[in-house]
């Protein structure tokens, strides 16, 4: 077909100036390189932040409602009291809610024996632990029954354990929150200290009611955990249990809502917010490269058609039609172009290679960059090649050989 | 009807608000298989005439009517057509596409054939056989003398097969002895069938022809024919004039 042969020409034609493209590769290659590290690292730092956020109890199926109104982490009311079990129990009663785990939370200092800390309690129902996925290393977790006779017992995270028992056995022992006594049935799993400094394993649960009655004396939750039945229903349960909670809690159509959601997405917003910033600014400027190698690809070309003026004369003169010329200097732009992705995908993937080989930054591969160079290479090659080409196709063949 | 018929052929190039009337109302006929030569001093029309005849440009007025197409009516795309199978071109400064080897110069209007034949590469090889080049098909024009170079570019002219040779100055970068060989070339050429139109300032590769234009000021001077090839006369006007 007469493409394919106008596709040859152009190939002949670049291997015949290996100068000029190796220069015009060159601009692509630095920009879709630079574009691939920068997604790469993007998905790195996104793959890093969920699972920083799986670490501290968020599936993607899973949010949390905490009383107070506010943004995540921070409240802008103190100590609210309008979230009650009342309302737990009518999320509960949703068809799209698998789990609702009614939490309080308070922060004491623990002491067994002459050793003492200020841990997290958590008063919570014993679904905690598969809505939290959580695994115990030892003992056992409490139960309904334990819920039922507000039993001082007490699941102690890693931190705490080993503040208060040195390498001592803690199971069975028994220890004081404030004044009353709780024994240690079980022992949370360590996860480590996240990157940000933060402790998860610093903590401690005990049974709801035995924090209702017995510890802090106060009927109001601090939060609830809700597990949807499937991540795709998360959206529509939060919109569910807003309407639900407002309705519960009084709130009239204009008032803000007294309580606040906390979801792996809003995490993840809160935590990229910066990165991402960073992240517009390198894509900025890579695509400004990109567009400079798209410059220097066009000014090349145009310099290399008054350098082949002859040659284009030549092929007209013995049948090439204006656009077997079009044809073939698009041909010789868009593969010079797609030359500098590939090259820029595999120096970009060097590059990612090096930054996790050091433990510099975190990168993740995925199909996107090479997607990326591929549209990109193809436009840009297309866009800064068309008026070379056009403008090759339009010599005239007597003025082109006199 | 002839092959070639030019009537009132005018030319004018317009540059910076200039003009500047190269030809001044040529006519002439060519029959098929005739062997032209146009000669006539610098400035006289002679590349302007070939560039029309060889369609790389058109009149400003007049008509020319190329195997009985009208040239002024085609397309750009029916123009590359006929350059592409009635025309052979063949130039003083040789014009081959640089680093790239001999046979892939003659096979290049192939590329741009309505149908490219199976056996393109075999045909560039028996042309440049023909022009007895068969045993540097490979080599690069920088790796060829002038002459060769000028046969590779008769190789090329003669590929698709075309009604009409159209040779601009064709020994003009030779010395004698290749400029001898590539004009027995074009006179075998003559004798098997082919349409050849010389361009030239030099009377000696005129006088290959069998008719001898003479152009100046951008018309024609003389237009004799001759029954025998005039080289072998007396004198350069030739006896055998009609």
């Amino acid at each position: 077909m007469r493409i394919f042969r106008n596709l040859r020409q152009a190939l002949r034609g670049l291997g015949q100036s290996k100068g000029n493209t190796f220069l015009m590769t060159l601009g692509i290659l630095i920009g879709i390189g630079s574009l691939t590290v920068i997604v790469a690292i993007g998905e790195g730092t996104k793959a890093k932040v969920l699972e920083r956020i799986a670490n501290m109890g968020f599936g993607p199926e899973s949010f949390s409602v905490i009383a107070g109104s506010g943004r995540l982490f921070f409240a802008r009311t103190e100590n609210p009291t309008s979230m009650t079990l009342q309302d737990a129990d009518d999320i509960r009663a949703m068809p799209t809610v698998r789990i609702v785990v009614p939490r309080q939370r308070v922060s004491i200092k623990a002491v067994y024996r002459a050793n003492f800390t200020e841990t997290r309690v958590y008063g919570a129902t014993p679904d905690w632990e598969e809505a939290r996925g959580w695994v115990l290393s030892d003992g056992e977790f409490f139960g309904d029954e334990d819920m039922e006779r507000k039993r001082r017992v007490i699941v102690l995270g890693a931190t705490p354990a080993k503040k208060l028992f040195e390498g001592e056995d803690p199971i069975g022992k028994k220890i004081r929150l404030g004044q009353v006594s709780f024994e240690v049935i079980g022992l949370l799993e360590e996860k480590g200290l996240t990157e940000s400094g933060y402790d998860p394993d610093d903590r401690a649960l005990i049974p709801l009611t035995t924090s209702m009655s017995r510890l802090l004396h106060q009927t109001h939750l601090d939060s609830i955990k809700v597990v949807a039945v499937s991540p795709e229903k998360v959206g529509e349960v939060m919109e569910a249990v807003r309407q639900l909670l407002r309705r519960n809690h009084n709130l009239s159509p204009l008032a803000e809502d007294d309580f606040r959601f906390i979801t792996p997405e809003g995490i993840m917003q809160w935590v990229t917010q910066s990165e991402q910033a960073l992240n517009r600014m390198l894509i900025l400027v890579s695509t400004v490269s990109l567009l400079v190698g798209g410059i220097v690809i066009m000014n090349i070309l145009l310099v290399s058609i008054r350098e082949r003026v002859r040659e284009i004369g030549i092929r007209r003169c013995f049948g090439a039609r204006r656009s077997d010329i079009t044809q073939q200097f698009l041909f010789e732009s868009v593969f010079v172009s797609l030359l500098g992705g590939v090259f820029g995908v595999v120096f970009g993937l060097g590059v990612c290679f090096l930054l996790e080989r050091f433990d510099l930054l975190p990168t993740r591969v995925t199909w996107e960059p090479f997607a990326l160079a591929f549209a990109f290479s193809s436009v840009i090659g297309l866009v800064f090649g068309i008026q070379p080409a056009r403008q090759a196709a339009r010599l005239s063949p007597e003025e082109t050989l006199r | 009807m002839s092959l070639i018929e030019m009537r009132s052929i005018t030319k004018v190039y317009r540059n910076s608000g200039f003009e500047t009337e190269v030809l001044k109302g040529i006519s002439l006929d060519i029959e098929e298989g005739e062997y032209v030569s146009i000669i006539g001093p610098s400035g006289a029309g002679k590349s302007t005439l070939m560039a029309i005849m060889g369609c790389l440009s058109l009149p400003t007025a007049g008509t020319y009517t190329l195997d009985g197409e009208e040239v002024e009516q085609m397309s750009d795309r029916r123009l590359s057509r006929v350059r592409n199978e009635k025309i052979g071109f063949v130039f003083q400064a040789f014009h081959l596409l640089k680093g790239v080897s001999a046979i892939d110069n003659v096979m290049m209007p192939l590329m741009y054939s309505e149908n490219v034949p199976k056996d393109a590469a075999g045909r560039a090889r028996a042309a440049l056989t023909r022009v007895g080049l068969g045993h540097r098909i490979q080599h690069t024009p920088g790796q060829l003398s002038g002459g060769e170079q000028q046969r590779v570019t008769i190789a090329r002219a003669l590929i698709t097969q075309p009604r009409i040779i159209l040779a601009d100055e064709p020994t003009g970068n030779l010395d004698s002895k290749n400029g001898a060989e590539i004009m027995a070339a074009f006179d075998l050429l003559n004798a098997e069938g082919a349409t050849i139109i010389l361009i030239t300032h030099e009377q000696e590769v005129a006088m290959h022809a069998r008719r001898i234009i003479t152009l100046k000021d951008g018309q024609i001077e003389t237009d004799r024919r001759y029954e025998n090839l005039p080289q072998s006369e007396a004198g350069p006007a030739g006896a055998g004039a009609k």
